[in-house]
């Protein structure tokens, strides 16, 4: 383990801009708002940022990317077809441990099951995580809720620890720890550790105060869910307020649903690319010739909630596919974050309204 | 490289976003965190803007129409030769200029100052905007400022919000969340409409009014605050004129026959009325351009809110919400007949003269005419018309397109209205050039550039400045941010703004000027010179009755999530497939009726329909829905088919809100 | 790549339409053959199993293989039904199509081996189950009774009925045809189709169904087996989604708990009562 000071974090993100694109929390430029966004220019990260507004998926799960070229002339019947060439090698600092969670959920998704995504997997590969402990919670958090934070455990290069003005920085990995080596970091006092683990335990201790906005208990809800034995009128009920944006995927740490369409370009080729999906949509399941088997909206709701917090789905990520972050209940038009779903089946359980 | 801070440019609630731009390509949008009207949310569209602006379905290079059919590429310079070449041939008053309200504020300002100054033509006017004109004239009247009275940022403290026939969660659904939550945090919310909506099932109470009544539930709710006193006796003596002709007016309602016209039982409407009158706040809501009002109408309600006293006060106001990104802003810059930028009249003689002026071109102090008008005409004495990104509404003008001697069409898609078309002129996108848009919220935002076009292609204002400069005017704008400056030059309301002003924040509100820099969040009466006024109301109409014959009352529904013909949407991928979930299963139209009404015709969801009114007929399909009452059949124009036929015969598009009501029968077929 | 290592995972292998014949209204059968003349000779698919086929220019869709896994050409039979798919039915002989796949399980040959094997089909859900068909009567003496009832709304939508006469060549091959209505000229049962099941006497024990078609006709057909007495892990269909990767993560295909194209397609009757949500 070591200590490193701010000027260390500085050297340490350049070192790594030398051969990765960089990614971060930044601060946008109007509202002041916490963003994840690639930078040029490593001295705009702020790793003792609130909770970026926006998850990091984006870096391996592009909104909108193309995976394809293909030209096919109809008179001449020729062929041609071309691979997108991606993966870059990427850098992504201050990575927080709930969305770290949600990355590895991906991982598990996307690399294991039955077939390997390759396009997932060249996005993903050659990538430096750099996360960094919650040392208090934000206002939407509940982490300690889906066992997805303070703290990352695993899948870190690094992971930082503020300990009032310097970082203790912990390896994750051989790659972590070369990376340390090389740089020459210098090395922590072993009593550090305990003063990790006082500071992680004193952010748990400030969920009550700080973490006020969504407190969702979810294990007894879980259960329910899993048995679908959740009545239809709650379902109803969340789902007359559903505006079905999609949002909530879009902002979800382990949210990978995707769509794929073929693009014909002006030059005479076809795109084909994938974009994000959402099951909150009525056409995500319509099929040609119009059955459409999950159209209610509430049917919707059901599903998503499924897959966020049933048992079945937690065996495929080993762990709850929902991470404790509170984006979904920020950005939602309708005010069913999951926060206020958990709340709402609770009140259907407990018989209290 | 990054998320660069961008406003959608589909609806008129202007939310923030942050476009993905990487390289020359944007790859990503996301909601803007912290943005004033959005708050960090985005609708189904907005989160989809990105897939609109890959597409490459555009317009790529200039096109000439070949005598002997068919399309030849040409040059830019050379295309707007033939521009010029071609509106020279004709008198002011025989071309005419098809604007659209998805342009920026500096296309359309420049656009009418090309029809105006350069040509000698008024005939400017914007596509799908008889909706919101009604608002702009009756607030105008009204002694208000021709826009929303309020802000959003008032939803959140209006003790009681009413929402008038729009169906706002679909038409712009980021309005309709912030007035939701509004409601869950303890706002009294009332919806009146004719058919049952989200928003409706999301009130503490919902007027599901016969069709065509929702003026008359206005008007008797009026008369009851006035026959309890509850009207805001302060308020109306302090800033009102022309009360006592309103109360006058009111004796013309026969109470008695509310109750019967409405379907709404008079103790409701008493009790929407008291709170109205009683709440300490009260914001009303409704829908204008697209699925507007009607001005009756739009009268009633404001003559409503201003006897409560509920115009001009933090929580209070009346609302028009717009349903395309700059609408309030092309009115602002000129883009009408009848009223040049800042919206004096065009045949005030002071105001021309003032403009003609700055312009350095006379202007003539005779309003034109709407294109709409001079093209529904017979005879039809327009002989050339621009076209400015039109989304296939004129479809109903098929006929007349065709016998013009010219039509030139500009955009930046690719759009089948451009069949029409003797010369196509491409347009960027609006994330390739800097433009300002103005809000409902009469929001001003700056979208700049974000990247440098892949095609070549320039932005509406540069064009009208090149063709202006063929007509012999010397205009010298070196950016958009030059032509926003004479625009501040002329539009009061937007003195004060200038592109830098707008850089690093999320816009200014009109009015904003030496008084208000920082803009203005709602309408106040400053001084005893700001008197609002109670607008003549006519005396109210005959309610569409059914018959015997006529069983049931049709309203054609303008917006639910769609815009005309969709042409924006069918570029995009999520998006369009929403919107094929309905079409598609409908692909010849629809007619909503509920199952008890279905079931009596003797029809099963998707069987095909007659509709038959006095003046026509249609075959459509049927869609049982419990969305609309016994007796009500609602269709939702977009289906193309279903506008040259069977509407436009009722002149159904051209009336917004109670006027296209008509009372048809519905038979198996 | 990743999986079965003969797999077409992501990138579509070009294949080349020799033939195109007209089935029913809207149906057409596209025989192809792969260009790379390795992936012609090895690629090798289970009865069961789907292709997403690319129609170059319009987009990719899911599709089932109706051809035996052994000494059968190569085809889809499509029904014209979307953009994609009607770009298909644009394409002439020579032109070229893209094939991903195969994907998903396929049907279980070797436990049923032995036991009477039921085909219950209604419409175009015959064609899912043409593979089986064939490959089982090219194994005929392995298996028990064979009987296939089989059902559409009228005569002329009855697919492969030139084909069923080469099929009832094979001895012990007991057929039974319904159409909704009677028409003149038809000499086979009228009513639906799971309406033959107890006018072909369908054996209970040792016996497995195969079922496929619309879902009326699906919970038609369950109602009647259970009511016999057929048990629910041996009554299998095969189940149709939307679906845009074929290899389990675009998750438009996700039933409750599981993933049409990787779990299934086909599936036990035990396994979709509690998959979590309707078909």
């Amino acid at each position: 383990m070591y200590v490193i000071t701010r000027e260390g974090l500085r050297d340490l993100l350049e070192s790594l801009q030398d051969e990765h694109a960089l990614f971060g929390p930044v601060h946008h430029e109007v509202s002041g708002e916490v963003l994840f966004d690639r930078v040029d220019d490593p001295a705009r990260i702020d790793i003792d940022a609130p909770i970026p507004f926006n998850p990091p998926k984006f870096a391996f799960f592009p909104q909108f990317g193309r995976i394809l070229r293909y030209t096919y002339d109809r008179r001449t019947k020729d062929l041609r077809m071309e691979k997108e060439p991606l993966g870059e090698a990427k850098a992504l600092v201050g990575i927080r441990s709930c969305d770290l969670a949600g990355l590895l959920c991906l991982d598990r998704f996307y690399l294991g099951q039955e077939f390997v995504d390759e396009f997932y997997l060249e996005h993903r590969k050659r990538t430096f995580i750099v996360s960094a402990s919650c040392v208090r919670p934000f206002a939407q958090c509940f982490c300690v809720c889906t066992d997805s934070g303070p703290c990352p455990r695993e899948g870190y290069d690094l992971n930082l620890t503020l300990l009032d003005d310097s970082y203790l920085v912990e390896p994750g990995s051989q790659k972590g720890a070369e990376v340390a080596a090389r740089l020459n970091m210098p090395e922590a006092d072993p009593g550090l550790v305990s003063e990790r683990d006082r500071r992680i335990d004193r952010s748990i201790s400030l969920f009550d105060e700080l973490a006020r906005e969504n407190k969702a208990w979810i294990s007894r809800v879980v259960n329910r869910i899993t048995t679908g034995f959740v009545s239809e009128d709650v379902w109803e009920y969340i789902g007359s307020q559903c505006f079905e944006c999609g949002a909530c995927a879009f902002v979800c740490p382990t949210c990978s649903c995707f769509n794929i369409e073929d693009a014909n370009t002006l030059a005479g080729s076809t795109d084909r690319v994938r974009t994000w999906d959402s099951c909150s949509f009525e056409g995500y399941t319509r099929m040609a010739g119009d059955h459409n088997p999950r159209k209610p909206v509430e049917d919707r709701r059901n599903k998503r909630f499924f897959c966020k917090l049933s048992f079945s789905q937690s065996k495929k990520y080993l762990r709850p596919g929902c991470v404790g972050c509170g984006r979904c209940a920020r950005i939602c038009p309708g005010d069913i974050g999951l926060p206020n779903v958990v709340a709402c089946i609770r009140r259907e359980i407990t018989g209290r309204e | 490289m990054g998320y660069k801070t961008g406003v959608c440019n589909f609806c008129g609630t202007g939310c923030g976003n942050l476009l993905r731009v990487e390289g020359d390509r944007i790859l990503g949008v996301f909601s803007a965190p912290g943005h004033p009207v959005s708050r960090g949310r985005l609708c189904v569209r907005g989160w989809h803007i990105h897939e609109l602006l890959n597409t490459e379905d555009r317009l790529a290079y200039p096109l000439a129409r070949l005598a002997g059919g068919g399309f030849v590429r040409v040059d830019y310079r050379s295309a707007l030769d033939q521009v010029v070449d071609g509106l020279s041939r004709y008198a002011g008053e025989e071309i005419a200029f098809l604007a659209s309200p998805r342009s920026s504020n500096e296309d359309n300002y420049l656009l009418a100052k090309l029809s105006r100054a350069a040509l000698g033509c008024n005939n400017i006017g914007l596509a799908s905007d008889s909706g919101h004109r009604h608002c702009v004239d009756v607030f105008m009247q009204g002694g208000c400022w021709p826009a929303m009275t309020g802000s959003l940022a008032d939803v959140e403290t209006a003790a009681l919000i009413l929402v008038v026939g729009s169906d706002i969660t679909r038409q712009n659904p980021i309005v309709g969340s912030r007035i939701h939550l509004a409601a869950r945090g303890g706002s009294h919310l009332v919806t009146i409409s004719s058919r049952s909506t989200q928003i409706a099932r999301l009130s503490h109470r919902h007027h599901l009014v016969r069709p065509g009544t929702q003026g008359l539930l206005l008007y008797a709710m009026a008369r009851i605050l006035v026959e309890e006193n509850l009207q805001d006796r302060d308020f109306i003596g302090r800033y009102t004129d022309g009360y006592e002709v309103f109360v006058r007016s009111l004796e013309a309602l026969d109470m008695g026959a509310v109750q019967q016209a409405t379907g709404i039982g008079l103790d409701d409407v008493r009790e929407t009325a008291r709170r109205i009158a009683r709440a300490p706040s009260a914001m009303a809501f409704f829908p204008s351009g697209i699925s507007g009002l009607d001005r009756e109408t739009i009268a009633r309600l404001y003559n409503l809110f201003l006897a409560a006293g509920k115009i001009g006060r933090e929580g209070c106001g009346v609302n028009p919400v717009t349903g395309i990104s700059n609408l309030v802003g092309s009115y602002d810059v000129g883009a009408a007949p009848d009223l040049l930028p800042g919206h004096f009249r065009a045949d005030d003689p002071e105001a021309a003269r003032r403009l003609s002026k700055t312009w350095g071109a006379e202007i003539s102090a005779a309003p034109g005419r709407h294109p709409a008008e001079m093209l529904s005409a017979r005879p039809c004495g327009l002989k050339a018309l621009v076209i400015v990104d039109h989304d296939e509404e004129i479809v109903r003008f098929t006929q007349a397109l065709r016998r013009l001697d010219l039509v030139v069409y500009l955009g930046a898609y690719a759009n089948p209205i451009t069949e029409f078309a003797h010369l196509i002129v491409p347009t960027t996108t609006f994330a390739e050039a800097d433009g300002t848009y103005t809000s409902t919220e009469r929001r001003i935002q700056l979208m700049g550039k974000k990247l440098e076009p892949s095609l070549e292609v320039l932005p509406l204002w540069r064009i009208c400045a090149s063709l202006a400069e063929r007509l012999g005017r010397r205009w010298s704008y070196g950016s958009a941010a030059e032509v926003m400056d004479e625009i501040a030059s002329v539009v009061p309301s937007y003195s004060a703004v200038s592109h830098a002003a707008l850089e690093h924040r999320f816009g200014l509100q009109w009015p904003c000027d030496a008084q208000h820099p920082e803009g203005t969040p709602r309408f106040a009466p400053e001084s005893p010179r700001d008197r609002l006024r109670f607008v003549p109301q006519a005396a109210p109409s005959a309610a569409p009755v059914s018959t015997d014959g006529y069983p049931f009352l049709l309203i054609p529904g303008r917006a639910n999530y769609y815009w005309h013909q969709n042409n924006v949407m069918k570029k995009t991928h999520i998006p369009r497939r929403e919107y094929n979930a309905l079409l598609l299963l409908y692909p010849n139209g629809l007619v909503e009726i509920c199952a008890e009404d279905a079931a009596r015709i003797g029809v099963r969801d998707k069987w095909p329909v007659n509709i038959v009114s006095a003046d026509g007929s249609m075959r459509v399909a049927a869609r049982i829905s419990a969305d609309v009452p016994p007796g009500t059949a609602y269709v939702p124009y977009f289906v193309q088919e279903m506008i040259p036929g069977f509407l436009r015969a009722h002149g159904a598009p051209d009336f917004p809100g109670e006027d296209s009501v008509i009372p048809v029968r519905i038979e198996k077929v | 790549m990743s999986g079965n290592g003969e797999v077409i995972v992501t990138v579509p292998e070009a294949a080349v339409v020799e033939e195109i014949t007209e089935e029913i209204e809207d149906v057409r059968t596209f025989y192809f053959r792969f260009e790379d003349p390795d992936r012609e000779r090895d690629f090798r698919i289970r009865s069961g199993q789907f292709v997403m086929c690319t129609v170059f220019g319009a987009g990719e869709f899911a599709v089932s293989l109706p051809f035996s896994p052994e000494d059968d050409r190569r085809h889809i039979s499509v029904r014209r039904a979307g953009k994609v798919t009607g770009a298909l039915h644009q394409l002439e002989p020579g032109d070229k199509i893209g094939i991903r796949g195969p994907f998903g399980n396929g049907f279980p040959f070797e436990e049923i081996r032995g036991r009477n094997v039921i085909y219950i089909a209604g419409g175009i859900g015959l064609i899912p189950l043409r593979s089986s068909i064939v490959h089982l009567l090219q194994h005929r003496s392995a298996y028990g009774r064979i009987i296939l009832l089989y059902g559409s709304r009228s005569a002329k939508e009855l697919m492969y009925r030139y084909m069923i006469d080469t099929w009832r060549e094979t001895e012990g091959f007991e057929t039974h045809f319904a159409i909704d209505r009677a028409e003149p000229g038809w000499t086979g049962d009228v009513g639906f189709v799971h309406t033959l099941i107890p006018k072909a006497k369908v054996p209970v024990d040792n016996s497995v169904a195969f079922v496929c078609g619309p879902p009326t006709m699906f919970n038609a057909v369950i109602r009647e087996l259970t009511s016999n007495g057929m048990k629910d892990d041996v009554i299998i269909s095969t189940l149709e989604r939307h679906m845009k990767c074929g290899i389990g993560k675009c998750q438009h295909c996700a039933i409750g708990r599981t993933l049409v194209c990787t779990d299934g397609p086909v599936y036990t009757y035990r396994q979709i009562k509690t998959l979590g949500e309707h078909i």
